[in-house]
């Protein structure tokens, strides 16, 4: 928060994202160098560890942009949301069935994921006003559960393969994974950073703050003259469309759609990745989704049928050492030293602090 | 004939069985320091969040320059020209007390859902920011998150989160509440300034007697959630029912309220 007023540590969280997004970029080619291929096998799309690799990663994108459009809705805007995965599912499941029933072209899914990013949002906002808290994530919880009815009744099966899921989806020439991947894990990663980076705007924005401020004190933010609905709309449909887009690329990617993450696990899997990484920090929710995605791989890899009881073990370690996740915890610890060093600093310039705060209710 | 800006008729609240307030009927004047007075659980600020649309009446009505507000939404109070402040400290604790001021002013402005600029580039809300910190005596805090701020400095804050959205009429529930008993006058010095400069209206709950009788024009004391009496603070000194039923009390009362800070 110091920063924002005052500019000071701008450069240093600058700093973070450069070298990330550098190496991600720089990534693929590392990964040829260090297996001894000739770079231009890598782009020849030869390398099956390098290319499997990439598939890791554009996994992690996918992930990341899911969980921070989580974290948009509930560690920004402080919404109860236990129906989030519904959006990414929806985007999904969206994206399969236009390629594969209606053989829509690339672009008109895309508008298609967008419009029905559009339409979730506005599905959860039509019981803003009425349920707050624990009711509305009860609420959302029900509409998301309703979907993954709907998406496994048998009626339905000519188009979502009820519990078997979408499979054989046609891939499209620009957007394919097997003949280009390279271009894939290009498409993917600029994805997650463009979202990243419209994301860290409109939490800066006027808009953005306000949704800050209606998690903090909606009672206050309504007497100051915000009509918070609004703002949590805007949060909804933000989030709503990000997280369809992710849903298309997850289809795009696999080519399939498995019924699973249509399901509240999924929603649970997203804010394991925000209790990871930090709740409302937006990096911290990339974070998470890439080391929960890459954790549950390389156990797995590893130690194979026991690595379930160890990424468990991990997670109740970093909840408990990290309350606030990575990302929330280091940033507080930031906070901390800079308040100590203030503390210091009135030490020697003898400015006494205020009388301790006892009338604090 | 000054002229009535915020007035209730025959307002009624009731939790339960209890009638908190219990057909209230005030009349506020443009331009003056209005101040509620009466003992504990009278029903003031239960009056004020009557007011201020924070909670509906039973019954009865709120009329503010003629209008009746009654069903007006909390968030558009603000808009009509009512600014409020809590006797519990009511903050956007995790936010900076800069940020605290700052949203408030930008809440009367057109640019609430400018989702693509970064707030800190609205300079017309930044400098007023800037101002109104030097004007509560929190600029070096600027930076510090609400939360943290001794109790006093957010008291001022409070304050400062009113005067951004500059209203016409100042609803302060006892604004001076747990502080420090040499950090009143300041403030209430500063709540003056305010109301003169800028002709502004105050209804000012409070229970430092000797505050209320200096800087009142008018005063209604309530008692179990009716009026016990109004007028003038000489009038209401001079009254016997407050006298008995109410200031002698509060004599003490006064007297508990300064001793932890001594
Ligand atoms: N939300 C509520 N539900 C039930 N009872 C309430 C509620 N709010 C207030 N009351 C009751 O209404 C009565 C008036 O309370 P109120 O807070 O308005 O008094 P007050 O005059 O502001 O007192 P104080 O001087 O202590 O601030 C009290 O008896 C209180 O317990
Ligand atoms: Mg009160």
């Amino acid at each position: 928060m110091n920063a924002q007023t005052t500019g000071r540590f701008a450069w240093k969280s600058h700093i973070g994202f450069i070298v990330t997004v550098v190496g991600l970029a720089a990534l693929p080619f590392i990964m040829a160098v260090m297996e001894g291929l000739p770079v231009g096998s890598l782009l020849a799309n030869d390398s099956s560890t390098a290319k499997f690799l990439q598939g890791l990663l554009v996994e992690v994108f996918i992930l990341a942009v899911f969980a921070i459009s989580y974290d948009l809705v509930l560690g920004v805007t402080g919404l109860l949301s236990f129906g989030h995965g519904m959006f990414f599912a929806f985007g999904s499941y969206l994206t399969g069935v236009l390629l594969k029933t209606f053989g829509w072209p690339l672009w008109a899914v895309l508008v298609g994921a967008v419009v029905a990013g559009l339409f979730n949002a506005l599905l959860f906002a039509v019981v803003l006003p009425r349920v707050k808290g624990i009711t509305f994530a009860l609420v959302t919880l029900g509409i998301a559960s309703v979907f993954d009815i709907l998406i496994r009744t048998q009626e339905l099966n000519p188009y979502t393969g009820s519990d078997v899921g979408l499979q054989g989806i046609p891939r499209p020439d620009f957007l394919n994974p097997v003949d280009d991947r390279l271009r894939f894990y290009y498409v993917t990663l600029a994805f997650a950073i463009l979202v990243y980076l419209i994301y860290k705007r409109f939490v800066d924005s006027p808009t953005g703050r306000v949704c800050v401020a209606t998690r903090e004190n909606e009672n206050r933010a309504l007497t100051i003259g915000f009509n918070t609905f609004y703002f949590k709309l805007a949060a909804l449909m933000v989030a709503g469309i990000t997280a369809s887009l992710a849903g298309m690329f997850n289809t795009l990617y696999k080519p399939l759609v498995s019924p699973e993450i249509a399901g509240l696990g999924f929603t649970v899997e997203g804010l394991l990745m925000l209790l990871i990484g930090g709740i409302g920090t937006l990096s911290g929710a990339m974070i998470g989704a890439a080391i929960l995605r890459l954790m549950e791989y390389y156990l797995s890899r590893w130690f194979g049928e026991s690595s379930a009881f160890i990424l468990g073990a991990i997670y109740v370690l970093i909840v408990m050492f990290l309350p606030y996740g990575i990302v929330g915890t280091w940033r507080l610890r930031r906070l901390d030293i800079a308040a100590g060093r203030q503390r210091l600093l009135s030490m020697f310039t003898g400015r006494q602090r205020e009388t301790p705060d006892e009338g604090k209710l | 004939m000054p002229e009535t800006i915020l007035e209730t008729r025959d307002l009624r609240k009731a939790f339960g069985a209890l009638l908190a307030v219990d057909g209230v009927s005030v009349q506020v004047q443009a331009g003056a320091i209005h101040s509620i007075i009466g003992p504990n659980g009278a029903g003031k600020t239960t009056f004020f969040n009557l007011l201020s649309g924070n909670i509906r009446p039973t019954s009865g009505q709120v009329l503010y320059k003629g209008r009746d507000i009654t069903k007006l939404p909390l968030y558009r109070t603000a808009h009509i020209g009512m600014g409020r402040s809590f006797q519990i400290t009511n903050l956007f604790p995790n936010l900076t007390a800069f940020e605290n001021v700052r949203l408030a002013c930008q809440a009367m402005g057109r640019n609430n859902f400018s989702f693509w600029q970064p707030a800190r580039h609205f300079t017309r809300y930044t400098d007023r920011t800037v101002a109104i910190l030097e004007q509560v005596g929190l600029a070096e805090r600027a930076g510090q998150l609400a939360g943290t701020l001794p109790h006093g400095d957010q008291r001022k804050l409070e304050l400062g989160i009113i005067l951004g959205a500059d209203p016409e009429v100042l609803l302060l529930d006892e604004p001076t509440a747990g502080m420090a008993a040499e950090q009143v006058p300041e403030l209430m010095t500063l709540i003056q300034q305010i109301q003169q400069q800028g002709s502004k209206t105050v209804v000012l709950v409070e229970h430092n007697m000797n505050v209320v009788m200096s800087i009142s024009d008018r005063i209604t004391v309530m008692h179990q959630g009716q009026v016990l009496a109004e007028g003038t603070p000489a009038e209401i000194a001079a009254n016997e029912t407050v006298q008995s039923a109410y200031l002698g009390g509060l004599y003490e009362l006064d007297q508990q309220d300064r001793e932890p800070a001594a």
